[in-house]
């Protein structure tokens, strides 16, 4: 089958709404948030933006890249 | 001293009535002593849903404004012993009650009975901070839909904020023809977005229909359903019961029969 499931439709509409909703922001916002955090932060460490990740849940912001083992 | 757990959703019609008209009926299956109460003043349903619609005399807010005692108010479900319901007003607004007192209600129930589960509207509005404010324990029911999910989101956090800590899952009206075609969300899928833990996952069952029709939990009834509610009063009475396999109709044996239909 060619279309996308719409499965994956719904997956990614629910995650950016509950991000949203989660943080009082509109769903673009989540991706501001991710690119200024990315840029602030790869000018102290050394990133890759593969790596990068920004999770929000409902107390959190957890920011993961792939540095070394400490 | 018994526990007061609070079924609730946010958005409507995702199954929390008739979720706690079947998990009152399983816990009293499992010879606990249980009270359900409608907390949705101006639009009863509990009732109806057990079929004890006839039976009602006194309500919920009689029985906080004082014009009957307690005992007189509830009623006894005679097909299930030591099943109790509190049918909600029909007449009253939302405002006649305030969540103090609800407290002060499910701390006197909690004396006599071993679950008390509280019906919550839809909404986050006075109904849904009566209906958590006593409660111990939440429920949180939804369907594999983006608007339902997005509501117990919401749900989950304002239960956060107002320091109710257990909180578990409960997706209603599952249907794994669609999964297995990649148009429903999984249980996983779920789950993940919402990161609480899961007590039960629920087929999308024609004989919760005909249940409801009859006014009969469909616990009573020989049902996928049935079971899988059955399953979820053990989980919350603390029993570790392993999750049931959802079956498709496309299962091996509609196939099977299938393929007998063809010429």
């Amino acid at each position: 089958m060619l279309r996308k499931s719409s499965v994956s439709i719904a997956k990614d509409r629910i995650k950016a709404l509950i991000i949203s909703d989660r943080v009082h922001c509109t769903p673009d916002a989540y991706e501001n948030i991710c690119r200024e955090l990315y840029s602030s932060l790869s000018k102290y460490m050394e990133l890759t933006e593969d790596d990068f990740r920004v999770d929000i849940n409902r107390t959190q912001v957890i920011i993961t890249f792939a540095g070394e083992e400490a | 001293m018994g526990e007061v757990i609070v079924i609730t959703s946010g958005k409507g019609g995702v199954g929390k009535t008739t979720t706690t008209a079947n998990l009152g009926a399983g816990l009293s299956k499992l010879d606990k002593k249980v009270a359900v109460i409608d907390t949705d003043l101006g639009l009863r349903n509990l009732d109806v849903v057990m079929g004890l619609e006839n039976l009602i005399v006194y309500n919920l807010v009689d029985v906080i404004e004082g014009t009957c005692r307690l005992k007189q108010a509830l009623i006894r479900d005679k097909r299930y012993e030591n099943l109790y319901l509190l049918p909600s007003a029909q007449t009253k607004d939302k405002t006649a009650i305030s969540p103090g007192q609800m407290k002060k209600l499910t701390s006197e129930l909690r004396e006599e009975f071993d679950y008390i589960l509280l019906d919550c509207p839809a909404g986050i509005e006075q109904g849904f901070m009566n209906a958590i404010a006593g409660a111990d324990r939440a429920i949180i029911v939804t369907t594999p839909e983006v608007s339902a999910i997005r509501d117990a989101d919401r749900i989950i956090g304002l239960l956060e904020s107002n320091q109710l800590k257990k909180k578990e899952l409960i997706i209603n009206r599952i249907r794994m023809d669609m999964v297995k075609r990649g148009d429903m969300m999984t249980v996983d899928d779920v789950t993940e977005i919402l990161s609480i833990p899961l007590i039960g996952a629920l087929p999308d069952d024609e004989q919760v229909v005909i249940g409801t029709n009859q006014g009969e939990p469909v616990i009573g009834l020989d049902s996928k359903a049935g079971t899988a509610y059955m399953n979820i009063c053990k989980r919350i009475t603390g029993l570790d019961v392993p999750f049931m396999e959802l079956q498709s109709n496309s299962g091996f044996l509609s196939k099977l029969s299938g393929l007998f239909k063809k010429d």
